[in-house]
């Protein structure tokens, strides 16, 4: 379900009033849960099931979590390996169950229906490695299960073709006959090999709470509705912002103060982020698509606009897919995080990732880039650091080579100017104006990565925008005049003019001037570029 | 890295921009935006020049510009000529706009508006029935013929019960809830947008901008029109929008040259060598397109409207025997309804099978004599004559 469409508004429709029909009952959550599943059911009802076992699961490890002692896991196992007995019921229970459901599984993996072998076996080992955390009472098991069971979904539907394909050409390179089978062949019963929309932000949201669980940053959730509808919310379920859970689980203790002004600020995010959707980034994906799905027939000033209007087109498209999520829960009574700050405006490529996906890298800074030492163990160690963490950001947002190299491009940047950002020199003596050029300029470059089809379609556009003739790139005037007053706006916004914005009738003349320009020349429809991360 | 990005509640809400409209605010944008839609689209009916005339019919490239097909009712309503509502027979898909069956009718009053051609290229009667339910108001209390095309009898697949899925012309004009068109398989958000569209006049306002102006699609996709195939092929690129709004309805003239007697396509069925056709006739009573029309015969009805209803005759010579046998079944069937229902019918014999053109729609000559045969119905005559 997309939240440009009527079947939202309907969905919407009759959510919002049960939701505020319930607030003095305890239903409300469950309402909130039961709607999130619908929201999410309504794309593949089947897939719905990935959700409820990354919930299930985690929320069973965090309890199982809990049970265990805060002590050092070396010592902890050594000891359970020799006197194998169980002080804690629980633990005693998880064991001889995962026990018997591992047996079960094996049983099915080696004797079962061949379509369900490969399912069967894959959870069995899950299920053994249950086991042994029971036995060893260990939360280190448990986490890793967790980290384990949450990057084997998204590996295996996110990444199981690229992966297979890469390793079978490796395979055939180097002259062996053996192939990996397809990923799709794994599925049971025939079941299409999909790729879950918004698997990449509920499986974060769910591993961030059990490893601030393990880490003792949050509490665990006692509640499971409360938590099911923390995984799965369904503002920011299909492409965030990722939410952590010591920001939104408070905010589902209690039914929200929600106030006249929770409506009419999350209206007007809803209506920018509409407008971000359907107005200009719908637009701008038009000429981007007729370019960049043939670039060799494009002379350099073509390909040079399209990579600058995918630059906002991306922008628009995700900060009004974050717009429209952070509206609609503003209008609930619940805060989101930000996601995005005037990107565009960055000083600085640093600067850009504290703007850009602020929810996703701050994910990565905390269990990533923190967790591999950060920046405590000297200059080298700090850029390795900083290069692992994009590269996998990069990939996160696709399986493809011209993701990681996107990541890697950003994080090589971030390394380069790491320096130069933090001198005295650039912060006060290089014109604003100069280095968010160059940072708009930089970042252009890096989205043709980004956006290019292939590999080959990446180098050739590089390629072309040097090489090629300069021509008419017949980008339309209207697109252009567009973006340049959305850029206008930016600028004002963070300049000392920003007053003249705040004024009634602009604000007023803006939102009716958003609203008519929807229902009349908008084309509608499209999904959202980050549904497909 | 970024910094810890969570806002606290009571902490800025919009970060990156000042568009955050207070209530009253808002109460001010909406209805300002109310007023823009309602006065609009009456506005501007006086400023947009619709040149009509004898013979008018609603451009081929203006078929689902549902606002003209509205407002050209009402331009009429004064008048208040026979409306002849139906699909392309009506609108004359292969004849000039002096060749349609309006025109003879016309020629046979004695009187050039008499009868008005409100035929709707691509129409069927699951649609027609939507287009007098939504667009059809200013019909009322008037005198209407319904063209009856039994061609959307001929086959589950042109009755729409097909379980596969078509790509269907006036798509937001069918059923899109109740009752359920098998056919027509256009997901929840294109249904709920097809619903909303017919109940608000603004969109359809809209959507006539884009028809007339912009080559039938929305203005950001006319600034990139051109070749698909040619990336940089975009003439539209460096217009001005706004200068394209001429404030005229085309009259539909320049499509012409592809009807009428001169034009290649205005030939007979067998000029080519037809064979016979095999037609899979549906049952009336599990028809959706036949209840479709039976039930906008019975909306005209309860608008006040003295409808009669045409079945138009079809090309029997394409048909097989048992064919022919099942296709006379169907029409009895149907001249059996309307008698029961009290509802004026003609149902004239076919024509001679070189005055078509395929297996519905007559040419020229085929038009011009079933006026005359029209004409000389008494039932016609007797309902001609009655009422308003």
């Amino acid at each position: 379900m997309l939240f440009h469409t009527w079947t939202f508004a309907v969905f919407l429709a009759i959510v919002l009033p049960g939701y505020f029909l319930l607030r003095n009952t305890r239903l409300w959550i469950a309402w909130l849960m039961l709607a999130s599943y619908v929201f999410y059911g309504w794309w593949n009802p089947y897939y719905l099931s990935l959700v409820l076992y990354s919930t299930v699961l985690d929320y069973c490890l965090v309890t199982l979590m809990e049970r265990c002692p805060r002590q050092d896991a070396g010592s902890d196992a050594s000891g359970r390996r020799l006197r194998p007995r169980f002080d804690d019921r629980m633990l005693k229970g998880a064991f001889v169950g995962a026990i018997l459901s591992a047996a079960g599984l094996l049983a099915l993996a080696v004797l079962g229906p061949a379509t369900l072998r490969p399912a069967a076996s894959g959870l069995g080992m899950l299920v053994l490695l249950m086991a042994l955390g029971a036995f060893l009472g260990s939360r280190r098991i448990w986490l890793f299960i967790s980290v384990f069971n949450n990057l084997a979904l998204l590996l295996f539907f996110k990444y199981g073709g690229f992966l297979v394909d890469n390793v079978n050409a490796l395979l055939a390179w180097v002259g062996l006959t053996t192939a990996l089978p397809d990923p799709a062949t794994l599925m049971p019963y025939g079941f299409t090999y999909l790729l879950p929309v918004g698997i990449s932000f509920f499986t974060f949201q769910s591993l961030s709470y059990t490893i601030d669980f393990y880490l003792g940053k949050v509490p665990r959730e006692r509640n499971f509705v409360r938590f099911a509808t923390f995984v799965c919310f369904f503002p920011q379920l299909m492409a965030g912002p990722i939410e952590r859970a010591r920001h939104l689980l408070p905010q589902y203790q209690a039914f929200p103060e929600v106030r006249l002004s929770n409506f009419t600020d999350g209206a007007s995010l809803f209506l920018v982020g509409l407008f971000k959707k359907l107005a200009l980034a719908n637009y701008l994906a038009l000429y981007v698509d007729r370019i960049y799905g043939n670039p060799a027939a494009c002379d350099a000033p073509a390909l040079l606009m399209a990579t600058f209007a995918f630059t906002w087109q991306i922008y628009f498209d995700f900060s009004g897919y974050t717009d429209m999520a952070r509206g609609v829960a503003k209008i609930m009574g619940f805060n989101l995080i930000l996601n995005f700050r005037n990107p565009y405006l960055a000083t600085g490529i640093g600067d850009f990732w504290t703007r850009w996906h602020i929810s996703l890298s701050s994910w990565f800074k905390d269990y990533v880039y923190i967790p591999l030492g950060g920046n405590r163990r000297g200059k080298l160690l700090t850029y390795r650091n900083l290069l692992v963490t994009f590269a996998v950001s990069g990939i996160w947002h696709g399986a493809s080579w011209t993701f990681l190299i996107w990541g890697l491009l950003h994080g090589m940047g971030v390394m380069v100017t790491r320096k130069l950002e933090r001198s005295g020199f650039y912060r006060e003596r290089v014109p604003k104006l100069a280095k968010q050029a160059w940072v708009f300029a930089f970042v252009c470059f890096a989205w043709i990565y980004f956006r290019a089809a292939s590999l080959d379609d990446a180098l050739l556009i590089v390629r072309r925008i040097f090489t090629a003739p300069w021509h008419d790139p017949q980008a339309p005037l209207l697109m252009l005049l567009m973006v340049g007053l959305v850029w206008l706006y930016a600028f004002l916004y963070e300049s000392p003019w920003r007053e003249i914005l705040k004024r009634a009738p602009l604000r007023i003349a803006t939102a009716v001037c958003m609203i008519l320009y929807l229902c009349v020349f908008a084309s509608g429809g499209g999904s959202f570029i980050y549904f497909q991360f | 890295m970024a910094p810890e990005p969570i806002i606290k509640q009571g902490e800025g809400l919009l970060v990156t921009n000042e568009q955050r409209l207070s209530l009253r605010q808002w109460a001010v944008a909406l209805v300002l935006v109310a007023l823009v839609a309602l006065v609009t689209p009456r506005l501007w009916r006086h400023i947009e020049r619709f040149d009509t005339g004898a013979d008018y019919r609603i451009p081929y490239q203006l078929s689902n510009d549902y606002w003209l097909f509205e407002w050209r009712l009402q331009q009429t309503a004064a008048a208040k000529p026979i409306v002849v509502l139906g699909d392309s027979v009506v609108w004359g898909e292969y004849v000039k706009a002096d060749g349609t069956l309006t025109h003879f009718l016309n020629r046979q009053a004695g009187q050039p508006e008499r009868f008005v051609n409100a035929g709707v290229n691509g129409l069927f009667p699951l649609s027609l029935e939507g287009l007098v339910r939504h667009y059809g108001g200013a019909l009322r209390q008037r005198k209407v013929i319904v063209v009856c095309n039994l061609l959307w009898l001929s086959s589950p697949k042109a009755d729409m019960q097909d379980d596969k899925a078509q790509d269907l012309n006036h798509a937001t004009l069918v059923p899109q809830f109740f009752p359920n068109v098998p056919s027509y398989q256009a997901d929840a958000s294109a249904r709920l947008s097809a619903v909303i569209g017919q109940h608000v006049g603004f969109f359809a306002w809209a959507n006539h901008l884009q028809y007339v102006y912009f080559n039938q699609q929305s203005l950001t996709r006319w600034t990139l029109d051109g070749d698909p195939n040619k990336p940089l092929c975009h003439p539209n690129t460096y217009k001005n929008p706004l200068s394209q709004i001429t404030l005229t309805v085309p009259s539909g003239v320049a499509d012409d040259a592809a009807r009428g007697p001169g034009s290649a396509r205005h030939k007979p069925w067998t000029a080519d060598g037809s064979h016979t056709s095999a037609f899979e006739w549906v049952n009336l009573d599990s028809s959706l397109q036949w209840a479709a029309l039976q039930r906008a015969v019975g909306l005209l009805r309860a608008r006040g409207n003295h409808v009669l209803v045409l079945v138009a005759p079809f090309n029997e010579p394409m048909m097989t025997g048992p064919d022919r046998d099942a296709f006379r079944n169907l029409r009895d069937g149907i001249g059996a309804w309307l008698d029961q229902q009290r509802v004026a019918h003609i149902v004239p014999e076919s024509l001679p099978s070189e005055l078509y053109a395929d297996a519905s729609h007559p040419l020229t000559g085929g038009y011009e004599l079933l006026a005359r045969r029209i004409y000389q119905d008494e039932g016609f005559r007797a309902w001609y004559l009655a009422g308003p």
